[in-house]
C-alpha cells in the first residue's frame, strides 16, 4: 500500500490515458461482437440477439471479393513504386554539390506532406478537368482528344500511385538522408585515394551504409500492405471509377455508417484487423531474426 | 582530383531531375493561384499556366463572405489549438508518469496501451461509442477521442529516459513533487522534441476531414478540410453561394455570369493552403528533428 501511495502522482498522471485507451479503443474491441449479433443503431452492443456467422454472408459475395483485389492492387503498387523512390531521391540529393540547392530540394519536396490529402485532390482535379484543365488543354492543343481522367477506370490507379508518390517522396527520404549523414566520411576518403569514382562510392559505401535504414523501414511496411489510406481513396472516388476504386475501408465505411449494415460492416472489420495483426506480429518475428530484436 | 565527362553529365542529370521534382511540386500552387485569380467562365476554355488572364478577385470576395466557410475555419482553428495542447499535455504526463521505472504494474499499463497499437475495433463500433458517449455531433469529437496517442507516447518515452536520473533524483532530494520536476525540469529539456510532435498533431488536426465527414451532422460544426470534401464533389454552387453576407459581390458575379464552380474551388483551396505556405519555411527545423527522434526504437 505504501507503494502505491508513494507512486500516487504518477498514476494520477497515468490515469487520463488509461480512462481514454479503455473508453475509445477497448470498449470498441468489445464491440466487435456486434459483428455476430443482429445489432440495430439505439439497442445496446451488450443485449442484441446473437445470430452466428450470419453477417460474414459478404464473403460469399462477388463485391466483396473485388473489393479485396482492389486493396491488394493499389496497396502491391503503392508498395513497389513507393519504396524504392525516396531511397533514390535520398541518394540523388546526397550528390548535389551545391550546399544551397540541396536545401532548397530537400525542403520542397517535404512540402506536399502538409498538405490534405483533399488538397491533392483539388490539385488533381484542376489539373485534369476537362474545361480548360492544364492536361487536357495540352492533349486538345496537340491535336488529341481529351480525357476524362477523373472518372476513368484506367486512370484511377495511375493517379493514386502518383499522387501517393508525389505527396510522400521527398518526406520519406528523410531517414535515408539522415543515414547517409552518419555514414563515416574517412570512408569516402579512403576511396577517392583507391581512385573510386563517384558511381563505385554510391554502390560501396553510400548504399551499404543505408541497407539497415532500408530493412528496417521493408519491415515497417508490411503491415501496411493490406491497408491502402481511406484518406487518400475516398476524395477521389465516384460512381463512374468504383469498380477499381472501392477498396476495404471504403466499403466499411459504405456499408457501415452510410447504409447501416452494422454487424456485416464490423465482420469485414474485424477480418482486415486481424489479418494486420497477423501480419506485424509475423513481422515483429522477422525482425528479431534479421536485426536480432524485435518491434517492442 | 579530375572529374570525368560522365560524372560531369551525371551532376546535370541529377540536378536536372531534382530541379524537374521542386517543379512539379511548386507549379500546382501557382497554377491554382492563377485560375483562382482569374473570371471562371473564361478560365474554362483553357490556357491559362502561370499568369491569370482576365484577372478577378470576385472568387475570393465571394468565398470570403460566405458564412460557413468562415466559421468552419474557426473551427479548425480552435480543434488545431485546443486539440494539440491538451494532446501534447495528456500523452506527456503519461509518458512521464511511466518513465518511472520501479513504478508498480509499469509493465501492465505499458502492455495495456502497446495493445492498442496494433488491433483495434474498426470504425464502426468506434463510432457507436462515440454515439452512446454522446460525442456524436459535438466539437469534442475532435478533442477528446484523440487527446492519447499511443504513438507520441512511446516517443516521449524514450526520450524521457534519455534525461540523466542525476538531474530528477537531486530534483527529488531538494523535496520536490513529480508534478515539479515534470514543469521544471522535463519540459525545458524536452523542447525540441515537444515542438516537432505538437507540430505534427498540429498538421494532423488541421488536415483532418474525416471525423467533419462522418462523426458530425452539423454545418455549423465541421472544419475547413471537411467544407473543401464537400465542395469536391458538389455538382453546383449552392454551398458557396447560399449563407453568402457579401451580397455586393454576390450581386456582381450572378450579373456577370462569370464565376464557374472550378474557379471558386481554386479560391477556397487557396485560402485553405495559403498559411501552410506561409509559415512552413519557418517550421522546417522542428519537423526534420521530430521525424529522427520518431525513428528512434521505441
Amino acid at each position: 500500500m505504501g507503494k502505491l501511495y508513494k507512486y500516487r502522482w504518477q498514476f494520477l498522471m497515468i490515469a487520463p490515458a488509461i480512462i481514454l485507451l479503455f473508453m475509445f479503443s477497448y470498449i470498441p474491441m468489445a464491440g466487435i461482437m456486434i459483428a455476430f449479433r443482429d445489432f440495430r443503431i439505439g439497442s445496446s452492443i451488450w443485449s442484441s440477439p446473437w445470430i452466428g456467422f450470419d453477417n460474414f454472408e459478404f464473403l460469399f459475395e462477388p463485391q466483396f471479393w473485388v473489393v479485396v483485389t482492389n486493396t491488394l492492387y493499389i496497396s502491391v503498387l503503392k508498395f513497389i513504386f513507393g519504396f524504392p523512390a525516396p531511397i533514390v531521391l535520398a541518394l540523388m540529393i546526397n550528390e548535389v554539390a551545391h550546399a544551397g540547392f540541396k536545401r532548397f530540394v530537400q525542403s520542397v519536396s517535404y512540402l506536399p506532406h502538409f498538405f490534405s490529402w483533399i488538397v491533392v485532390a483539388y490539385i488533381l482535379q484542376s489539373f485534369l478537368t476537362l474545361d480548360g484543365g492544364f492536361v487536357n488543354d495540352l492533349i486538345s492543343k496537340a491535336g488529341g482528344e481529351p480525357i476524362f481522367f477523373l472518372g476513368s477506370t484506367e486512370w484511377f490507379r495511375p493517379m493514386i500511385i502518383s499522387s501517393g508518390l508525389w505527396k510522400e517522396i521527398g518526406w520519406n527520404s528523410i531517414l535515408y538522408l539522415a543515414a547517409i549523414t552518419a555514414i563515416d566520411p574517412q570512408l569516402y576518403e579512403a576511396a577517392k585515394v583507391e581512385g573510386a569514382g563517384r558511381w563505385a562510392q554510391i554502390r560501396y559505401i553510400t548504399f551499404p551504409g543505408i541497407l539497415p535504414t532500408v530493412s528496417i523501414v521493408l519491415i515497417l511496411s508490411i503491415p501496411s500492405l493490406i491497408t491502402v489510406g481511406m484518406d487518400q481513396i475516398y476524395p477521389m472516388m465516384n460512381s463512374a471509377n468504383m469498380e477499381v476504386a472501392d477498396v476495404l475501408d471504403t466499403y466499411v465505411l459504405r456499408s457501415g455508417l452510410q447504409q447501416g449494415y452494422f454487424g456485416m460492416a464490423t465482420a469485414v472489420g474485424l477480418l482486415s484487423s486481424i489479418i494486420a495483426l497477423l501480419l506485424v506480429l509475423s513481422t515483429n518475428q522477422l525482425s528479431r531474426k534479421i536485426n536480432g530484436e524485435g518491434l517492442w | 582530383m579530375k572529374t570525368s565527362i560522365q560524372e560531369k553529365l551525371g551532376q546535370v542529370i541529377i540536378i536536372g531531375l531534382l530541379a524537374l521534382l521542386c517543379l512539379s511540386v511548386l507549379y500546382p500552387f501557382l497554377y491554382m493561384l492563377a485560375i483562382s485569380l482569374n473570371e471562371g467562365s473564361d478560365a474554362a476554355k483553357g490556357g491559362i499556366y502561370i499568369w491569370p488572364r482576365a484577372f478577378t478577385l470576385l472568387n475570393y470576395e465571394i468565398v470570403l463572405g460566405n458564412e460557413v466557410i468562415r466559421h468552419a475555419y474557426l473551427i479548425t482553428i480552435a480543434r488545431t489549438v485546443i486539440g494539440t495542447v491538451t494532446g501534447l499535455l495528456v500523452t506527456l504526463i503519461a509518458a512521464y508518469g511511466l518513465s518511472y521505472r520501479l513504478l508498480p504494474l509499469r509493465k501492465v499499463f505499458l502492455g495495456y496501451i502497446l495493445i492498442t497499437m496494433l488491433f483495434n475495433g474498426g470504425l464502426v463500433p468506434f463510432y457507436i461509442q462515440l454515439y452512446n458517449v454522446g460525442l456524436v455531433n459535438t466539437f469534442w469529437v475532435y478533442i477528446i477521442p484523440g487527446m492519447f496517442s499511443a504513438w507520441n507516447m512511446f516517443v516521449m518515452l524514450k526520450f524521457i529516459q534519455g534525461i540523466p536520473d542525476a538531474l530528477i533524483e537531486s530534483a527529488e532530494l531538494d523535496g520536490a513533487s513529480p508534478v515539479r520536476i515534470l514543469f521544471q525540469i522535463i519540459v525545458p529539456l524536452s523542447k525540441p522534441m515537444l515542438a516537432a510532435l505538437g507540430l505534427f498533431t498540429a498538421v494532423g488536426h488541421w488536415n483532418d476531414w474525416f471525423a467533419g465527414a462522418f462523426f458530425v451532422s452539423s454545418q455549423s460544426l465541421i472544419p475547413v478540410q471537411t467544407f473543401l470534401q464537400q465542395l469536391l464533389s458538389a455538382s453546383d454552387l449552392s454551398a458557396v453561394l447560399g449563407s453568402n453576407t457579401n451580397q455586393e459581390a454576390l450581386a456582381r458575379g450572378s450579373q456577370m455570369q462569370n464565376i464557374t464552380l472550378m474557379s471558386i474551388k481554386m479560391a477556397v483551396v487557396m485560402v485553405s493552403a495559403i498559411p501552410i505556405l506561409c509559415v512552413y519555411p519557418f517550421l522546417q527545423k522542428y519537423f526534420v528533428k521530430g521525424v529522427l527522434i520518431g525513428s528512434v526504437k521505441g
